[in-house]
């Protein structure tokens, strides 16, 4: 309570006191600030936020500075007013982040859509822009809208998450999330698996998998193709591959409605026409 | 002084009980696997074995440790050393139980032909050259009760005799020392000798009256030539 | 040079320790840091030397002091150069602790860790005590430090396996393995200097009865050592020490044996110096293989550091010593 109310009033005070600085420690909750600051509020972005791998748009985050490892004296070099953190952040650092007096915002809830819209609105609240948070989630919700309408003929397609290491996604998982908004069924799921488990290997060729969801990488195909026990597979032989962007596979924040997207144009083409 | 009463250690030691006097060099001889060793080590209460054991009237084992360190020094067999010390340092040690005083040292390095070899660290030395710094480092402690296994091993000729001289000294000057040797010739220089057989004293007096040719015969297996100053040969 | 030898290790390691507080992600000159342990200058200096840095080197200095005095000890205990703390299966057992709490996601703040680590230590401090009170053998001793590493060592590989698909977690727990000590808070300080500062200070009276006994248990006894009660006290001080070094640094290793055994060579086997000069020597060491750690982020943690200069310095050593 005492919280919500230091909230409703920080951008208050803070207009009056001056322009905030916000330093961001993860990859989603850099993508949050991107979308809700003004440039002159974002005092440092995660150490990851120039990162490819984890970054869906490097490009947005190439004109701020970045942290180097995450912890509590690099944050604190930046002077910053409130730090967005989230749960599986360091708890030393965050202790430590607290024993300097500076504000933190630590989301804790990544899984469904309604999570983002309540981690963009605490943001968007904390950084005194609430406004500019409801615009943001009235546009997503727009997109998924038109999203769902275009595959609500649509058949679903089996589909498995795959990768170099014999890992797959059960549900509860942000891949599960992006097969609910693709109009795929998540085989692993359905099968029982929860959460990321090593996947079966003698199961797995009975299970109907029809297409298979992997990491873009070079040569990806070919590589899965020596990698037992996706080797043996229908779906391999016969090419039936989706390769996406890490960093959108598993993005948390926004980027993870472009990744329906994506996903859904490869698995239904015949819809997007 | 000392005396024992029926010591026994499963085969190794049988029901040895022996009573020792000051100012007595005692010779402690009989075949390999004899319990020699083992009697020292339970006469410096580094075993235990059943039966009572009384310096002084006391029992050795409610002596408490320290001051058992005033009281007996012992040699063992074993010349092994893993860390570097000096040798002065090692045979200083000996002076551990009057807390680290440094009185004798130099004498008992003298007495062992170690002076020259002081500031060497230990792992450098000769087998022989370790134990004389370990006997040194036995007489430093000044303890009126010695034992000694096997003193004369692994030393050459002159210093086997310098190491009997010095029994002789010690005993003359009140110590009571126990050293086991495995030469018989040698044990003629001693006021007693102690002559086990598996496990057993099945001899304690003067060397002349112990060590009689049936005695020698059956304990060692080995036909004695008559007449003084012993000579040996196989059967 | 002997007799200097305290002398010279204390300021190479007050030279650290001003290292230890002035570098970092944002350098402060030797000026500012005096200022801010004064409690004035400038409001983030004081933050950063206070909450972050001083933390960071006072459990660096119980990492190290605690782990060489460990070692002298062990290595006095085995009458081996080559002994180290993780023998006898302590470090494993605070590892097993450590790993559980961030494997299992067990809730209680941040010192869940460190209390983890310190309960699985204590358990095989436990184990190992009960051997040794029984008069155990210390080759009775390295064979169930054989044994416990490898259960230990295998409940924590199974805990790892068990959150590989997590990210993050699985993060974390590879970089409590690999040893560190960033982010250490006051109570991560008070959890380990004060034991080991007690630890050490108990040890060093030992120093000379732990001479005699480096050349022999049955020569010990007879110049008067109580080798029964001084072996039990040896074990039950170098494990207590390494159980909370590992509690509040990880897995760090290689110190307990590269101090001890450098300073062996240099000052000589005596331990009533070997034992001051080792602490002092590994809390430095520590220090000063901490610092390239603040500088490049990601793998170069402080257990990688210490193995990678301690794991050529120890063939080394067997090489000019075989035996």
């Amino acid at each position: 309570m005492r919280r919500l109310l230091l909230l409703l009033l920080l951008p208050a005070l803070l207009r009056a006191a001056g322009p905030l600085r916000v330093v961001s420690q993860t990859v989603g909750t850099d993508e949050l600030l991107v979308a809700l600051a003004d440039p002159g509020q974002i005092a440092a972005l995660s150490n990851l936020a120039r990162d490819p791998a984890f970054t869906p748009h490097v490009a947005a985050n190439a004109g701020f500075p970045c942290l180097r490892t995450g912890g509590a004296e690099d944050i604190l070099r930046f002077r910053p007013d409130l730090v967005l953190a989230a749960t599986y952040t360091a708890p030393e650092t965050l202790a430590l982040l607290r024993r300097a007096k500076v504000e933190l915002l630590v989301l804790d809830r990544f899984e469904t859509l309604e999570d983002l819209y309540d981690s963009a609105r605490r943001v968007g609240a904390a950084l005194g822009r609430p406004e500019r948070a409801e615009a943001l989630i009235a546009g997503w919700r727009a997109r998924i809208g038109a999203l769902d309408r275009r595959l609500r003929a649509v058949p679903r397609v089996r589909v498995l998450s795959v990768g170099l290491y014999p890992f797959t996604a059960g549900a509860g998982t942000t891949f599960q999330d992006l097969c609910d908004h693709a109009g795929a069924v998540n085989v692993a799921a359905e099968q029982g698996l929860r959460g990321h488990q090593p996947t079966p290997s003698e199961k797995l060729l009975e299970w109907n998998v029809e297409v298979l969801v992997t990491e873009q990488g070079p040569g990806m195909r070919r590589k899965l193709a020596g990698t037992p026990p996706y080797k043996f597979m229908e779906a391999l032989r016969r090419g039936r591959v989706v390769e996406l962007p890490g960093a959108l596979l598993s993005a948390t924040s926004q980027a993870r409605i472009e990744a329906y997207e994506a996903l859904a144009r490869a698995l239904h083409p015949e819809a997007f026409r | 002084m000392l005396s024992a009463e029926g010591l026994t250690l499963g085969t190794r030691l049988r029901d040895v009980s022996l009573a020792l006097s000051g100012g007595r060099g005692i010779a402690l001889v009989g075949p390999n696997g004899a319990g020699k060793s083992t009697l020292l080590q339970v006469l410096a209460g580094l075993l235990q074995a059943r039966g009572r054991i009384l310096w002084n009237g006391r029992e050795l084992s409610a002596i408490p440790y320290l001051e058992r360190g005033r009281t007996l020094a012992w040699l063992g067999q074993e010349s092994h050393a893993d860390f570097a010390f000096p040798v002065r340092e090692v045979v200083a040690q000996g002076r551990h139980a009057w807390g680290d005083d440094g009185h004798g040292v130099d004498e008992a390095m003298e007495a062992l032909d170690i002076r020259h070899l002081a500031a060497r660290p230990i792992t450098e030395l000769s087998g022989g050259e370790r134990r004389r710094v370990y006997l040194a480092r036995a007489l430093a402690t000044g303890a009126p009760l010695q034992l000694w296994d096997e003193p004369a091993a692994n030393l050459d000729v002159r210093h086997v005799l310098e190491v009997l001289r010095l029994a002789q000294r010690l005993a003359a000057a009140g110590s009571t020392l126990v050293v086991s040797l495995h030469d018989l010739r040698t044990a003629f220089r001693f006021d007693e000798v102690l002559v086990m057989d598996q496990g057993r004293l099945v001899g304690h007096g003067a060397p002349e009256a112990v060590l009689t040719p049936e005695l020698i015969a059956s304990v060692f297996q080995v036909k004695a030539m008559p007449g003084k100053g012993l000579a040996l040969e196989l059967p | 040079m002997r007799n200097r030898a305290g002398l010279v290790l204390a300021l190479v390691l007050a030279a650290v320790v001003l290292a230890s507080l002035a570098l970092g992600d944002s350098a402060l000159r030797p000026v500012e840091v005096l200022q801010a342990m004064l409690g004035r200058g400038d409001a983030l200096n004081r933050t950063i030397v206070w909450d972050l840095r001083l933390p960071r080197t006072l459990v660096g200095i119980a990492v190290g002091a605690g782990l060489a005095a460990s070692g002298v000890t062990m290595q006095a205990f085995f009458r081996n150069p080559l002994a180290s703390p993780g023998l006898l299966g302590v470090s494993a057992g605070g590892a097993l602790g450590a790993v559980a709490v961030l494997a299992l996601g067990l809730a209680g703040g941040f010192l869940a860790v460190p209390a983890a680590a310190i309960a699985g230590a204590f358990v095989a401090t436990g184990a190992v005590m009960v051997l040794a009170r029984r008069g155990a053998s210390p080759g009775h001793l390295l064979l169930s430090g054989v044994a416990l590493n490898a259960f230990f060592g295998a409940g924590t590989s199974f805990l790892l396996a068990l959150s590989a698909g997590r990210f993050e977690v699985s993060g974390q727990i590879l970089f409590w393995l690999m040893g560190g000590i960033e982010n250490r808070t006051w109570e991560h300080v008070a959890i380990g200097l004060p034991g080991v500062l007690v630890g050490c200070a108990l040890l060093l009276p030992l120093g000379r009865a732990m001479n005699l006994l480096s050349l022999g248990d049955a020569s010990a006894q007879s110049l008067g050592v109580d080798v029964r009660r001084l072996r039990w006290q040896l074990i039950a001080l170098s494990t207590v020490l390494t159980a909370l070094a590992t509690a509040v640094g990880g897995m760090v290793g290689f110190v307990g044996l590269l101090v001890p055994h450098l300073l062996r060579l240099a000052f000589g086997p005596d331990h009533r110096r070997l034992l001051p000069l080792s602490m002092i020597g590994g809390a430095a060491f520590v220090l000063l293989c901490d610092l390239p750690t603040r500088f490049v982020p990601g793998g170069l943690r402080l257990g990688v550091i210490t193995a990678l200069i301690g794991g050529p310095f120890l063939l080394w050593m067997l090489r000019r010593n075989p035996c």
